[in-house]
């Protein structure tokens, strides 16, 4: 056997696996989304442009999903940066790694569990409760856009927390202290050297959440009340109510798309951000 | 700065103290405490369906993180050496199988098999002897897995491909230049070198494979995981039962992780 | 309770407990416990401590039950395990669109489903419910259902399903937040929505109560197919969404928790919260609405198919039934569970509201179920 065949032998599960179970369904969705939809639902084969013309009846849905899925990713950001920095950077290493897993615990329980507990906290007995004591009344919290935000935040946080955090610890901490050493205050510190430093975990932990949430269906279902809806909603609607298969491939052939195209741009861009810094992956 | 962890802290664990208090709730409201019980988690153990569905998710995700682990190190390995276009588009596939969200994959699956299904059953059943009842394929637990294994696949591919790559070219070189067999190489050289990230390749998958609802959702067919279990609970009102069955999915998460760091730290020790 | 041999000691207690919390109504407290009126009737055969003879022949050990929100006392099924050793797996949908679609994808693994009157025959065309064998549903008699609630159940002669209950569906509105004017219609249920109820109304998530009632703000008919009437049905929709507190069929606890003030809703949630919460009231449009009736059937392929007429003919048994009236408050179509049910729930203007308002009423129309415009209509208004 040569070493060529040897590795093509290797190769050959992995590469039918994902030919069966990924090849296909995706041939499938695109085959479906040019067909029509069944008299009690379902697909009849057909060849029409029509789902793809119809796509502007779900346009709010791509609307809100484009708009609050990296509108989620920056706040998990904002929330996330200053948590991983304070772990990397101040706290002293004996605590480090217990205080790391406290930030990852919370994923262990079923997101289903977890969205549950802010219906409740969110809810009229909840914080509003909490607020009215306080005076201000009539504050409507659960099943809004506000609501469905705390739900991304709260379930991808530890997503954005772990990359940042992997990135500032690998920062030479001589770096830091050459940089004051040399005058900087700290806030020229932070700026020019912990930040630049730390984008590969930056970047890393903002396409993780934001590949997520372009295909959320769960939080939106549970804090949104229904109202709130993102592509994946209407995904379930389509294939789990109106029974519209044709149109839901072509539903989810566009989600596709966008995401591709999305991701290919984010990923160029940050290749420029650090065109010197060959060391660093993305994934 | 510390006040800002603390509090990031409290808005982490906020509903899970609400999810572990209303656990021990002696009424069925979620949303009421009505005194302290323990009955839940007795229910809940008790529970046919509860302990089905546990037992459908760990198993469920021990095969398909198993599978993953084998046939993605393999892959990855392999690919070490593949060049030119047949490695372009491997990659491209690695590529979109991560980028591609969880539903979609979920309903690519639900309607690719259900499609093959229906074209193969019949035919199933004319080539079947006339005695007995004839096979016949239909999404579950085996639809499941396979769907599991291949999006979990593509995250050891790329994990283990990372840790590879950093890996000294000298070293491999090396054992070759000492007449191992390029089997002998993987086995001493390269494999120790790698299995923390096939482990950690492991972990990730058989914690994608337990948690995930929205892929199961589409292609589980009759079958119950835990997931699915708690979604469809919390439609018919949650009671405390689930509260329950969270706590004890934490607690137990939270033990392995002490024992695992315990049997590490005793074995750095050595 | 020297009078009553047939609920423990330790039992009442629950039974108060459950009570004292809420989580029972009055009327099945007094019921279970044979406090009430009912004590005579139904204390005096509690099925649970009867084995039933499905128990001899083995039907295993688990029964998957799809059904609707709040509509099944939990004891019955509790009953029907100590009887039987199978365990009943309850799984809450929100609407038969949601019930035929996953029968049409496949596996389920459902062995008793719950469809509502108008779905039966597009069941029967898709193959997907099985006909029924009446010989293993001894409880069943013919005879005593009202046919009005019945007659769906059989399809061009062959019976597929049997009667579980009738309700309508009007809306439930809390009143001390009405401002002393009532709400009777629903072109009310749909103004007041857009003002002082806004941000407070929940509507179904689910074509043929959402829409249809809709249509009837209008005066159309709550089965309309027609291009033009559903294009005012969804302005009126659209228009009213932003002042919608959530689109769900499952409105119970937010009416409960005071977040929600007015709700599309089924006769016995109205019950339910009515009993609980008397100041919230149940109410039927005056333009009309829906009246239904639901169903128990077997789908085709129910991996536990004994288990399934087993768990049937339990529920069709008139004393069970009495005791699901009691704790869900939909009436039935069973005159012999009618004769075992107290005079105070025969004369409830809830369950049996007066004639002129059930005149106005209509069945739900198969043509709904499968009407691509009437799908992609819901689903446009909730992606809106």
């Amino acid at each position: 056997m040569t070493r060529r065949e040897r590795n093509w032998l290797l190769v050959a599960p992995a590469g039918a696996w994902f030919l069966v179970m990924l090849v296909l369904p995706l041939s499938f969705v695109f085959v479906f989304s040019f067909g029509e939809r069944g008299p009690a639902g379902g697909y009849v084969p057909a060849f029409t442009l029509e789902q793809y013309a119809n796509l502007p009846a779900r346009w709010t849905a791509f609307k809100n999903t484009m708009v609050l899925a990296p509108l989620g990713t920056l706040a998990a950001l904002l929330i996330a940066y200053p948590l991983a920095y304070q772990l990397a950077v101040r706290t002293d290493p004996r605590w480090k790694t217990l205080l790391l897993v406290l930030v990852i615990v919370p994923f262990w329980t079923s997101i289903l569990i977890r969205s549950y507990a802010w219906i409740f906290i969110l809810g009229g007995q909840g914080i509003p409760a909490l607020l009215a004591a306080l005076g201000i009344e009539d504050v409507r919290l659960i099943y809004t856009p506000f609501a469905v935000t705390v739900g991304i935040v709260y379930g991808y946080l530890p997503l954005m927390v772990f990359p940042i955090y992997v990135a500032l610890d690998r920062l030479d901490k001589r770096l830091l202290e050459a940089s004051s050493d040399l005058g900087a205050r700290p806030f020229a510190t932070f700026w020019q050297v912990t930040l630049p430093l730390s984008v590969p975990g930056v970047a890393t932990g903002c396409m993780l959440v934001f590949i997520l949430l372009m295909g959320e269906f769960l939080i939106p279902a549970l804090l949104g009340g229904g109202k709130v809806f993102f592509v994946g909603n209407a995904l379930v609607d389509l294939f789990l109510q109106s029974r519209n298969w044709a149109f839901g491939s072509a539903v989810a052939f566009t989600l596709i798309l966008i995401m591709l195209v999305t991701v290919a741009i984010y990923m160029r861009l940050i290749a420029r951000l650090q065109v010197r810094r060959d060391d660093v992956a993305i994934m | 700065m510390r006040f800002y962890a603390l509090s990031v802290y409290l808005f982490l664990y906020t509903p899970i103290a609400i999810i572990a208090l209303f656990s021990f709730n002696a009424g069925r409201h979620a949303s009421q405490f009505q005194g302290f019980s323990t009955q839940w988690y007795g229910r809940a153990l008790k529970n046919p369906f509860v302990m089905d569905a546990l037992e459908t998710s760990l198993l469920v995700a021990l095969v398909s993180a198993t599978l993953a682990s084998v046939l993605g190190t393999l892959a990855a390995v392999g690919l070490q050496g593949i060049r030119g276009p047949a490695r372009a588009v491997f990659d491209g596939i690695i590529y979109v199988a991560v980028m591609i969200p969880g539903i979609v994959i979920g309903i690519a699956t639900l309607i690719a098999l259900v499609t093959v299904f229906d074209v193969l059953n019949p035919w199933l059943a004319t080539l079947w002897p006339a005695a007995g009842q004839p096979p016949s394929l239909s999404m579950g637990i085996g639809s499941l897995i396979a769907a599991h294994t291949m999006f979990t696949m593509a995250l050891v591919i790329i994990i283990v491909r990372a840790r590879l790559g950093s890996l000294e070219q000298a070293l491999t070189e090396a054992s070759a230049d000492l007449y191992a067999t390029p089997f002998g190489t993987f086995r001493q050289v390269t494999l120790p070198l790698i299995a923390p990230a096939i482990l950690a390749g492991f972990l990730l998958s058989f914690t994608f494979s337990f948690d995930d609802f929205i892929i199961a959702f589409f292609v589980a067919g009759s079958e119950t995981t835990l997931p699915i279990y708690v979604f469809s609970s919390i439609r018919r009102g949650v009671t405390p039962e689930i509260n329950a069955i969270g706590t004890m999915v934490m607690v137990a998460s939270l033990l392995l992780l002490i024992v695992a760091q315990l049997v590490l730290r005793r074995g750095q020790r050595r | 309770m020297a009078d009553n041999g047939y609920i423990s000691k330790k039992q009442f207690i629950e039974e108060l407990r459950r009570y004292q919390k809420g989580s029972v109504t009055r009327r099945h407290f007094l019921g279970v416990t044979g406090l009430g009126a009912a004590t005579a009737v139904l204390g005096a055969a509690m099925p649970a401590l009867r084995p039933s003879s499905a128990f001899a022949q083995g039907i295993g050990d688990r029964v998957v039950l799809a059904t609707w929100p709040n509509y099944h006392d939990t004891a019955n099924f509790d009953a029907f395990t100590d009887a039987t050793g199978a365990f009943v797996q309850v799984n809450v949908f929100g609407s038969n669109e949601e019930m035929l679609a996953k029968l049409q994808a496949g596996g389920s693994g459902w062995d008793v489903f719950v469809p509502t009157n108008y779905t039966i025959t597009t069941y029967v065309a898709e193959d997907l419910i099985e006909p029924l064998d009446v010989s293993k549903l001894s409880n069943y008699d013919a005879g005593a259902f009202d046919p009005r609630f019945a007659d769906a159940g059989t399809v061009d002669g062959t019976l597929y399903a049997v009667p579980k209950n009738w309700g309508t569906t009007g809306f439930a509105v809390n009143t001390s937040h009405d401002g002393g004017k009532a709400l009777t219609t629903w072109k009310d249920f749909f103004d007041r929505t857009m003002d002082d109820f806004s941000g407070r109304t929940m509507v179904h998530d689910y074509q043929l109560t959402t829409i249809g009632n809709a249509l009837k703000y209008f005066g159309y008919s709550f089965n309309s197919v027609d291009p033009k009437e559903l294009a005012d049905a969804e302005k009126l929709l659209i228009e009213a969404k932003p002042h919608l507190f959530a689109i769900s069929s499952d409105y119970q606890p937010a009416m409960r928790s005071g977040d929600a003030w007015l709700t599309m809703c089924w006769t016995g949630d109205g019950k339910q919260m009515n009993s609980d919460i008397p100041e919230i009231h149940y109410v039927l449009g005056r333009e009309g609405g829906e009246i239904w009736s639901d169903y128990y059937a077997i789908p085709k392929g129910a991996p536990h198919r004994e288990a399934a007429y087993a768990l049937i003919n339990h529920m069709l048994d008139p004393q069970v039934n009495a005791r699901e009236v009691l704790a869900h408050g939909y009436p039935v179509a069973d005159s012999r569970t009618n004769a075992l049910l107290p005079p105070e729930i025969l004369n409830d203007p809830i369950l049996y509201p007066a004639q002129e308002l059930l005149d106005a009423l209509e069945f739900g129309a198969a043509a709904t179920l499968t009407d691509p415009n009437r799908a992609e209509l819901l689903a446009r208004f909730k992606s809106a």
